[in-house]
């Protein structure tokens, strides 16, 4: 098996809303995008990082103790991580044993994420599920992410990609034929909002998709819904007469805003932009999703 | 005025009864159970179907022993008689269904109250000294947990059951005279109890206002003056009979099993449809109906001999009841691949909406493969019918006193690691602590087999299964009770409890000392002793290693190995008089009073705490459902008991039709992987915590505690704390 490597903050299996069937969700580190609402901000560094899990520490002082830095103070009651002065030796981690201070993001053989990916392959086999590559951008990671979606196939275990759509197309070209399904993130069609909230433009973003389409990908379009950012529907309708043209999409998503990535941004301590949005209210989300059901797409809300 | 009530109106008003009844029963300490709990009002056990009696009710036994008890089959016999005689009637208008029941018996007729029934002349003192030691909890005395073939008592009823008594009393003289005067003394009791809710019926009707309870309670009269003495006719007539005999085995000695009710109510269903005298919504009233008496412990969905599927309307029509009824049940889908898929369907759907813990589900192979392991036909093995909280059961004919021996693994871990760390050779090592622990479990095993063997030899003289004998094959024609060897089958359950707590421990101590040699065997002696003070930090690193549940680990290996060593040994040998012995993993709702008495544990669990739950992984060890499933299906002990995966989670996980269907996968795969039975609570996290503070904002919360469901508010703090634990933990 290819001794490529890739670094990934996060698997959750028994994942049952990112593709069909019950799936194991790989969450690639590091992301091109950064969307002022993202509620992973630990998927978008592509370094590894370290967290503190409040909650759990127990004060033993043995973080501040072994830091060959002086990297970690108390203020205001709380151990927080002077970032100027860690270098990420991961002293302070491995003394830890609440797990308070927590590494985000490890480094994954392909043969070691294999050996967990096929662990739940009963469960996939009786829900036709399988795996999804999730991130952060896990085509930043192009080649650790080809090797693991051959191995996927060899195993004969279902393969989907959650991804931004940034990346160019070469990188497209060579997952496609190891890709069952993409879920494909569309936020705006208005390239000055999108790149405002997410940093980049949508222009390589739309072209991939047509791109897919055209090589008869099976899309699911995902959606996240964000207050006063795209929640009109002139933004909708113009997504879903955008879409109308492009063949292969089996579902639309509308994923509404929400509120869980707080806590993480204050493990990491950084500051959340969507601190103070609220999630959109169910009758808005009916209103919007009956545009695109107004267009025949099937629609799934969240 | 009078109007007319739909029978939801009526369902509606029987679970408002049953509500007020257990907040009765809260409030008295009515069927209080643990014996751990500080709470004097807790229920801590199954929400049977007891009801409260009326304050100013008195009855007094008459004890024929010095110590205060009631020993034997004659005085067991008249006691219960002159109970049931005495027993107030109750009739709920609103019910299809005559009578309620009051009492435990084998709890009145007990000379030491909150432990099993037991006459001091039979003395075990030569058990206690390896009981105590390994903490086994060994059954003697303990009643019931095997059943009836309830088709007995629906070919004979009442006048047939005491003829056929009478027949073989006098065939056999004076051969089982005693215990035929006690059999007849239940039968001439039950048939009073039911005469009298018939004149009471017919009383009560002629003042009742509304037309259609009016009906309801002159149809009660008639049905209850004919199974006074004869056998059912109609689905009613035989739900009603049905009725009786739970209610007289519940109030006798807890036998609450109800068995596979969709196959044995079918012959009347068909024959009711047949006739035109029968809709599906009285099929489904007359099921509430008794779901409100007897709540617990029947099997839907299941196979005939040939292994076809059995399931029918009825199976669908008990699942409906539950939840229009929204009260504890236990109602277990026997899943199978020839099953109507839309049993399964609307089982999940219901699991999810209520939020009761039940249906539940068992493999219908695993179960069939497993009992055949033990020299038995596959045939035979499909008659097998899951039961109790664990357990299987051939009806009538198979005596299994399944559930009630418990040997725990943490004890005997307690014991093996002392006597290594205390034995004078400092060279010790986990591989050593392993064949201590193979030893002491062995000798454990012996210890609860002699037990068995004792309970076997005497229990009829004490407190024999009167009424589980009247429908089981071969007590009344051999003239000895089930528990003393009339029956067919004997196939002994023996479970172990703690696992995780003991493959945790094992696979801290080899990663913390051996491998990466950061504690010696003396800190570990010495933070043990010390209850882990001031070692909180020496607590957590050998908490927080990979434990049993994450997969692929130490931990889960030891499991394995645990639960094949307990296996092993426990089909290594029947018990010293013979008896087959079917091991188990399963610690029912002991894992409070199984910790209470042990010091801390290398897994990082303080001294006193509770041990790990039957088969599960600790709370937080998995980081998915999935994980958890595959390690309880890999430690299953495969001859026919089950060794269940509890499983605690959120409503999101079945909030949709979609999300249902992948939970439906979930199960199938579960077993596929050789899974036995699932158990699952839907709990919404923020509801329990709230509930905990104040568990009387919330008289209606329902929740799965391990075999059985029952009211969040009647446990007691302990309780409510492990479910609480359990949630914390795994979030």
């Amino acid at each position: 098996m290819s001794q490529v490597s890739g670094n990934i903050f996060s698997i959750q299996r028994y994942s049952i809303h990112d593709g069909p069937g019950i799936r194991t969700t790989v969450f690639f580190k590091g992301c091109p995008l950064h969307c002022f609402w993202c509620h992973n901000p630990e998927s978008q560094k592509s370094e590894q990082e370290i967290q503190v899990v409040d909650f759990r520490c127990i004060e033993c002082g043995l973080c501040i103790k072994n830091c060959p830095n002086d990297a970690r103070k108390i203020v205001d009651d709380k151990i927080l991580i002077l970032k100027d002065k860690c270098k990420l030796c991961m002293k302070c981690v491995s003394v830890c044993m609440s797990k308070a201070t927590e590494v985000v993001g490890r480094e994954y053989t392909v043969e070691e994420l294999i050996k967990k990916i096929i662990t739940d392959v009963p469960f996939y086999k009786r829900s036709r599920g399988g795996v999804t590559f999730s991130g952060g951008e896990p085509l930043i990671q192009i080649e650790f992410l080809l090797e693991c979606l051959k191995e996927c196939k060899k195993n004969n275990i279902h393969t989907a990609l959650d991804t931004s759509g940034y990346g160019t197309w070469s990188k497209f070209e060579k997952i496609l034929n190891f890709t069952d399904l993409f879920l494909y993130d569309i936020k705006t069609l208005d390239n000055k909002k999108h790149k405002k909230a997410t940093g980049v433009s949508n222009k390589i973003i739309l072209e991939n998709l047509n791109r897919i389409s055209e090589r008869n990908a099976k899309i699911h379009i995902r959606i996240p819904l964000i207050p006063n950012f795209n929640d009109t529907s002139k933004d909708m309708e113009e997504i879903a007469n955008y879409l109308k043209k492009i063949k292969g999409i089996e579902l639309v998503e509308l994923l509404n805003f929400h509120q869980l990535g707080y806590g993480k941004y204050k493990n990491l301590q950084r500051q959340y932009l969507a601190e103070n949005l609220k999630p959109i209210k169910d009758e808005r989300i009916k209103e919007l999703s009956e545009i695109f059901i107004k267009n025949k797409f099937n629609i799934k809300t969240r | 005025m009078e109007k007319h009530i739909s029978y939801i109106e009526r369902i509606n008003n029987l679970s408002r009864t049953k509500a007020e009844h257990t907040g009765i029963k809260i409030k008295r300490g009515l069927n209080k159970k643990s014996s751990t709990s500080t709470d004097l009002a807790a229920l801590d056990a199954d929400d049977k179907g007891i009801i409260p009696p009326p304050e100013d009710f008195e009855f007094k036994l008459e004890p024929n022993h010095p110590s205060g008890g009631v020993f034997g089959p004659v005085a067991c016999g008249s006691n219960y008689r002159k109970l049931l005689e005495n027993h107030p009637v109750y009739i709920d208008p609103n019910s299809s269904l005559a009578g309620g029941y009051m009492f435990n018996f084998w709890e009145m007729s007990n000379p030491v109250k909150g432990k099993s029934v037991w006459n001091p002349d039979f003395d075990f003192s030569f058990l206690k000294e390896d009981q105590e030691k390994y903490g086994i909890i060994h059954g003697i005395g303990d009643p019931q947990h095997f059943y009836q073939d309830i088709n007995i008592g629906f070919k004979l009823g009442w006048k047939g059951i005491l003829e056929k008594i009478r027949y073989y009393k006098k065939n056999n003289y004076p051969s089982g005279k005693d215990f035929y005067k006690g059999l007849e003394d239940i039968v001439l009791g039950i048939q009073n109890w039911i005469h009298r809710h018939a004149v009471a019926a017919e009383d009560y009707s002629k003042v009742e206002e509304n037309p259609v309870l009016r009906e309801n309670l002159i149809e009660m009269a008639r049905i209850n003056r004919k199974l006074v003495t004869e056998p059912p006719e109609t689905f009613h007539e035989a739900v009603q009979w049905f009725a009786w005999f739970i209610m007289s085995s519940l109030m006798y000695n807890g036998n609450g099993t109800g068995g596979a009710i969709d196959v044995f109510l079918k012959p009347f269903y068909d024959n009711d449809k047949l006739k035109g005298i029968l809709t599906d919504e009285e099929a489904m009233f007359h099921l509430a109906c008794l779901l409100i008496k007897d709540n617990e412990y029947y099997q839907i969905g299941g196979t005939d001999i040939n292994g076809n599927d059995m399931t029918n309307p009825i199976s669908f029509l008990l699942l409906e009841a539950a939840h229009l009824l929204k009260i504890p049940t236990s109602i277990y889908l026997r899943v199978h691949e020839k099953q109507d898929p839309k049993l399964l369907e609307k089982a999940v759907e219901i699991l999810f909406e209520d939020r009761n813990g039940s249906p539940n589900f068992v493999s219908d192979e695993n179960l069939n493969s497993g009992f055949i392991k033990n020299g038995y036909t596959i045939e035979l093995a499909r008659q097998r019918e899951k039961c109790g909280c664990h357990w299987c059961n051939i009806p009538g004919r198979e005596f299994t006193h399944s559930d009630l021996v418990k040997i725990n693994f943490v004890s005997v871990f307690d014991v093996t690691l002392k006597e290594v760390l205390n034995s004078g050779n400092a060279n010790h090592s986990v591989n050593n602590v392993w064949d201590r622990f193979v030893y002491h479990l062995g000798k454990a095993v012996e210890v609860a087999a002699k037990g068995i063997d004792f309970h076997i030899e005497y229990m009829h003289e004490i407190f024999p299964e009167l009424v589980l004998d009247l429908l089981c094959y071969g007590s009344i024609e051999r003239g000895i009770d089930a528990s003393h060897g009339s029956l067919e089958f004997y196939n002994l359950g023996v479970d172990g409890a703690g696992l995780a707590t003991v493959a945790d421990s094992f696979a801290a101590i080899e990663q913390k000392v051996e491998i990466e040699k950061c504690l010696s065997w003396q800190e570990i002696e010495s933070v043990l002793k010390n209850n882990y003070k001031d070692a909180e930090n020496i607590r957590l690193m050998l908490k927080n290693i990979d434990r049993y549940g994450s997969g692929g680990s130490r931990a889960d290996e030891y499991g394995v190995r645990i639960s094949s060593i307990f296996t092993e040994i426990v089909k290594e040998k029947s018990t010293p008089k013979g008896f087959n012995m079917i091991p188990g993993i399963f610690s029912w709702a002991l894992d409070t009073l199984m910790g209470k008495y042990i010091g801390a544990t290398p897994n990082g669990r303080f001294a006193n705490e509770p041990i790990s739950h039957g088969a599960n992984p600790d709370p937080g060890s998995s980081d998915s459902i999935t994980a958890l499933a595959i390690a309880v299906a890999s430690i299953q002990s495969g001859y026919g008991n089950s060794c269940p995966l509890q499983l605690d989670i959120d409503p999101i996980l079945g909030n949709e039709k979609e999300s249902q269907g992948k939970f439906i996968a979930f199960i199938k795969a579960f077993f596929d992987l050789g899974g036995t039975l699932l158990n699952v609570n839907i709990l919404d996290k923020k509801k329990i915590l709230d509930a905990n503070e104040n568990p009387s904002k919330y008289p209606d919360l329902i929740v799965r505690v391990t075999g059985f469901s029952t009211y969040f508010a009647g446990l007691s703090k302990e309780w409510r704390q492990l479910i609480v634990n359990r949630i914390i933990e795994s979030s």
